[in-house]
């Protein structure tokens, strides 16, 4: 499933979009559509067939942690892997992160290297479960 | 009645007193109508000297309350300018780790269309037939695409690598973005504090905003700061692979 993996990225800096996104197309997913914040990103979710998230936690309108606990929350989406990419270091965030079920962590400034570990380690996970 | 009818009315009698005091040259009874007629007058001015007084004390107990005038000047200004020199730190290195790919990927261009160049000069002189009859071609034809495979890896690599510096935006827009909400909140308090200073009616000053609220880290509270970082923050990603890794096993 992971090269047709379908994708959504959400993130309020358009900038960071644009890196995320180039950086999984070079990892071979091309099927990447892009949200800048959980108020836009949920619908599309709902209505999109998304195999994956990637998101941002510090943005304005619903930040990251209420759309993954909104996935958790939706019966449908529930299982749906979410790559928290974020620079919200502080301990009680990662570990309220990791409470409302978060696959992976990966905090900016990040590498190339790093962004593929994870998800190669969610999709392992995923495939193992 | 108007107002010159009140005026003759109240301070009338008391005037023709003091004409008439003057007139009979009586010291002691000219004292005595000009100081009912100041009486008279400073009556007038208490209930509005009063009124001033209570409306500029409420108004700066409200300045007081409102205005974080203490945080703001003792904590968060100095922090603010941590902040922007961090700003200006990260984009500093963002710009050289840019240009310094950029300069490490130009040679290698350079050296690709250089010895492309030359194979199609040797291609153009001689032809076809007799390039590959001579025995150099083979060889230099294969070190040209191995050297050519290889650079194009070096620059693909430092594509990715200046896409990645760019992300320096993301981080110091939002440090920007806390900044500005700062100075909004301090043209406010600096607002006031020169309505204040000009004696402005209080009742006129245009409203106080609600003092900001601490941040909500499960709203996000941005990148961490060298020299302001959290005592709780954690600062690499194995910090925060081990403490998911803790939290799934239990630990």
């Amino acid at each position: 499933m992971s090269a047709t993996m379908k994708i959504l990225v959400v993130d309020d800096f358009s900038t960071m979009r644009r890196i995320v996104k180039n950086l999984l197309q070079e990892l071979g997913y091309s099927d990447i559509t892009e949200a800048d914040d959980g108020n836009t990103a949920l619908p599309l979710l709902k209505a999109g067939a998304f195999d994956f998230l990637i998101t941002d936690w510090n943005m304005p309108g619903m930040p990251g942690l209420d759309l993954l606990k909104a996935v958790r929350a939706d019966a449908k989406l529930g299982k749906m892997p979410v790559l928290m990419l974020t620079a919200e270091a502080k301990r009680e965030q990662i570990i309220e992160a990791a409470q409302a079920g978060v696959s992976g962590y990966v905090i900016k400034p990040f590498t190339a290297v790093t962004l593929k570990e994870k998800i190669d380690k969610i999709l392992a996970s995923k495939a193992a479960a | 009645m108007s107002g010159a009818d009140s005026l003759s009315t109240r301070f009338r009698p008391l005037v023709l007193q003091l004409q008439a005091a003057l007139d009979a040259n009586d010291d002691a009874a000219f004292r005595d109508a000009f100081d009912r007629l100041r009486g008279d007058m400073s009556a007038d001015l208490m209930p509005e000297l009063k009124r001033i007084t209570v409306s500029a004390q409420c108004a700066l107990a409200r300045f007081r309350d409102r205005v974080r005038l203490d945080a703001l000047a003792g904590q968060e200004v100095p922090d603010a300018r941590k902040r922007l020199a961090h700003v200006v730190k990260l984009t500093d290195e963002a710009a050289h780790r840019t240009l310094d790919l950029v300069e490490q990927s130009g040679p290698l261009i350079d050296q690709t269309a250089r010895e492309a160049a030359q194979l199609i000069e040797a291609w153009s002189a001689y032809g076809p037939r007799e390039l590959a009859l001579a025995s150099l071609w083979p060889d230099r034809t294969l070190a040209f695409l191995e050297r050519t495979l290889a650079d194009a890896d070096r620059v693909r690599d430092h594509l990715s690598q200046m896409l990645l510096a760019q992300g320096y935006q993301d981080i110091t827009g939002q440090i920007i973005r806390g900044v500005i909400s700062l100075v909004g909140e301090l043209e406010d308090a600096l607002g006031q504090l020169v309505a204040l200073a000009n004696g402005d009616d209080t009742r006129r000053m245009p409203a106080l905003k609600e003092p900001a609220a601490a941040p909500d880290w499960r709203a996000g509270v941005g990148p961490q700061i060298p020299g302001l970082a959290a005592a709780d923050a954690v600062s690499a990603q194995d910090d925060i692979d081990a403490l998911l890794n803790s939290f799934a096993s239990g630990g």
